[in-house]
């Protein structure tokens, strides 16, 4: 069995900065649902029901750093389609149908939404374009049938709901699938040596022009620091005049 | 002069910060009251690559320069609280670690220097003695050749690791008459006989470090653990501290940084007088110290690290930046406590227990007296 995982980088949610750096850099990570994603497959493979994981992403040069992550992580090869602009989920999930296409996995696992602009419509519009089966927000994958299909566990706002999709299949992962494992630096040393290749939309056939324009990004308001009430009246009253919830 | 990380060394740098942050920043107020190490700690530590960063890949390790290893442990004592961990850490990648990489037979390094990387081997160094501490060369500890062995006689207090410790590095001497020509470095085993790791030793800070007092009563070590040659020991102890006092406080760096985060969150979010303290002067001017302390602590250590990189001794500097280095941690924890006030002084606010632990650093790898001694002798 083959998987595909496609990955974002998106910027660091923890907001880290790297002390004691003279020129400190943004940091872009791999997106959390997407690592955990990669950390799915792993696992699948390390169970003997994968032969091969490759990991895609979408982006210039210097997203190779979060492919050296995900090559260090264990995915056995990484394919960046060069491509800086800034895309939405629908261009996005156009280029990768014309990557599936190319490499021909039975299984696509990704993250269920990327942190940076949390659209969630990535995997699904990949399942549509594909016609393929979907399975979402999952946190548990069983495969069945010799690897002709797979038992999902989705979480959804009314519980648990388990269903059962013929491959090739989408499978995008939530919060709970698993815990991805850190990566070593011996790991990340070795990941230096390993190849990335490179393909641009030109040579996958696919003009993915954007449909959406962002228009502006703001971060959110800082959090101020709470303060303390002496009385159940105050905090009464702070709830009517400045919270205005009452 | 270039100060940038190149993008390797910035990929590792974010891997160990990660790294770190994910594993390492655990709960220590309770392993430090019952002084309690850390093994899984250790081994995710060795599983990651800290304790090989300075080895030779073909030992194991990961064949890094000086620079980018103590930028590496800076990463590692910024994220994580365990001064005590980082400190056996250390002691075990200086005192036990690049020893034997540097003064070991092939053989020697092959059958220890990979488990030593990976972190299912702890080392650690058995020199000081009841009645030879900052005086190293007047031990007493006698080794005597027998056959295919040297018998070993003496005690050891304060080594690091002692109650944990799968091998240790012991000094002892073959010819008392000979004085430091005299002393040659052994590789112990945990379980030679006659070898006794007596009690285990509570200290002040670093209590999540274990430390024991080591007695050698005709302990049997076979003359394939002679470390490089007989008498060589006082000149491979003193190569041994160059490395020690440029890189153990590396990870110091990182924690005084920590602290000093935590201390501008907190003088802005404490109020007091209807403001946040960090209005007033007294305290702003507390964390300036504590920022400037940061600063050069951190440019004496790479600078240090720089200089080993380049084939240089540095010994003048390593000592420069072991006396330094500590000083401004001890200052920067008193602050820290001070901007704290009452809560900086209670255990759950985590800040009293950094001055603890900062406090030794004035004491290990050569007390502060002792560095200054070292410089002097180099300028006057």
């Amino acid at each position: 069995m083959k998987i595909l995982v496609p990955f974002k980088s998106v910027p660091d949610p923890s907001g880290t900065t790297v002390p004691g750096a003279a020129v400190s850099a943004p940091k872009s990570v791999i997106n959390p649902f997407d690592e955990i994603a990669i950390e799915e497959a792993l696992r699948i493979r390390e169970r003997g029901e994968a032969t091969e994981i490759v990991g895609v992403t979408i982006g210039g040069p210097a997203t190779d750093e979060q492919i050296r992550f995900a090559l260090a992580m264990g995915i056995d090869r990484a394919i960046r389609i060069d491509d800086s602009r800034a895309l939405d989920p629908y261009a996005v999930a156009r280029i990768l149908r014309a990557l599936v296409e190319k490499e021909t996995p039975d299984v696509v696992i990704m993250g269920k939404q990327a942190v940076d602009d949390d659209s969630n419509q990535v995997g699904q519009m990949l399942a549509a374009l594909l016609a393929w089966p979907q399975a979402t927000f999952v946190s548990k994958i069983e495969f069945l049938d010799n690897k002709t299909r797979a038992r999902c566990t989705r979480e959804t706002d009314a519980g648990l709901e388990v269903i059962e999709i013929n491959l090739p299949a989408i499978i995008t992962t939530d919060l709970r699938l698993n815990e991805p494992r850190y990566v070593s630096l011996p790991g990340l040393m070795k990941a230096r040596r390993k190849p990335i290749e490179i393909l641009t939309c030109e040579q996958l056939g696919v003009t993915a022009q954007p449909l959406t324009t962002v228009l502006s990004t703001t971060p959110p308001p800082k959090r101020v620091a709470g303060t303390r009430v002496e009385s159940v009246e105050e905090l009464v009253a702070k709830l009517r005049q400045e919270a205005k919830v009452l | 002069m270039d100060f940038t990380w190149s993008n390797q060394q910035r990929e590792l740098l974010d891997a160990v910060g990660r790294f770190a942050a994910q594993q390492l920043d655990y709960n220590v107020i309770e392993n430090d009251r019952d002084g309690v190490f850390n093994q899984d700690a250790w081994k995710k530590c060795g599983n990651f690559g800290i304790q090989g960063l300075l080895v030779p890949t073909e030992y194991g390790g990961l064949g890094m320069d000086p620079l980018t290893t103590v930028a590496c442990l800076e990463r590692l004592g910024y994220a994580c609280k365990d001064n005590g961990l980082l400190f056996s850490i250390n002691a075990h990648m200086w005192t036990a670690v690049t020893p034997l990489v540097y003064h070991g037979s092939e053989a020697q390094k092959k059958k220890y220097v990979p488990g030593l990387c990976d972190g299912t081997l702890i080392g650690g160094n058995a020199m000081s003695e009841p009645n030879s501490g900052s005086d190293a060369f007047s031990l007493s500890t006698t080794a005597v050749k027998k056959s295919s062995k040297y018998i070993l006689n003496g005690s050891k207090i304060f080594v690091t690791n002692g109650p944990v410790a799968n091998l240790l590095v012991v000094f002892a001497t073959v010819d008392k008459t000979r004085g430091p020509n005299g002393i040659s470095a052994f590789i112990v085993e945990k379980g030679s006989p006659g070898m006794n790791v007596a009690r285990k030793l509570e200290k002040m800070g670093l209590r999540t470090s274990p430390m024991a007092e080591v007695f050698f009563e005709d302990c049997e070590v076979p003359e394939e653990n002679l470390l490089g040659k007989e008498g060589t020991g006082s000149s491979q102890f003193t190569w041994a501290m160059t490395w020690e006092r440029g890189c153990i406080l590396a990870s110091a760096v990182g924690s005084m940084q920590r602290s000093l985060e935590k201390c501008i969150r907190y003088a802005k979010e404490r109020r007091q007088f209807g403001q946040p303290i960090s209005k007033f002067q007294l305290v702003a001017s507390k964390i300036v110290d504590m920022k400037m302390r940061v600063e050069s602590a951190r440019h004496m250590l790479y600078y240090c690290a720089w200089l080993r990189g380049q084939g240089k001794s540095a010994y003048l500097e390593a000592a420069m930046t072991k006396l330094y280095i500590s000083d401004c941690w001890v200052k920067c924890c008193e602050d820290a406590i001070q901007i704290h006030g009452g809560y900086g002084y209670m255990t759950d606010y985590e800040v009293e227990r950094e001055l603890r632990d900062a406090i030794g650093s004035r004491l290990y790898s050569g007390t502060s007296e002792i560095q200054r001694n070292l410089v002097a002798s180099l300028l006057l």
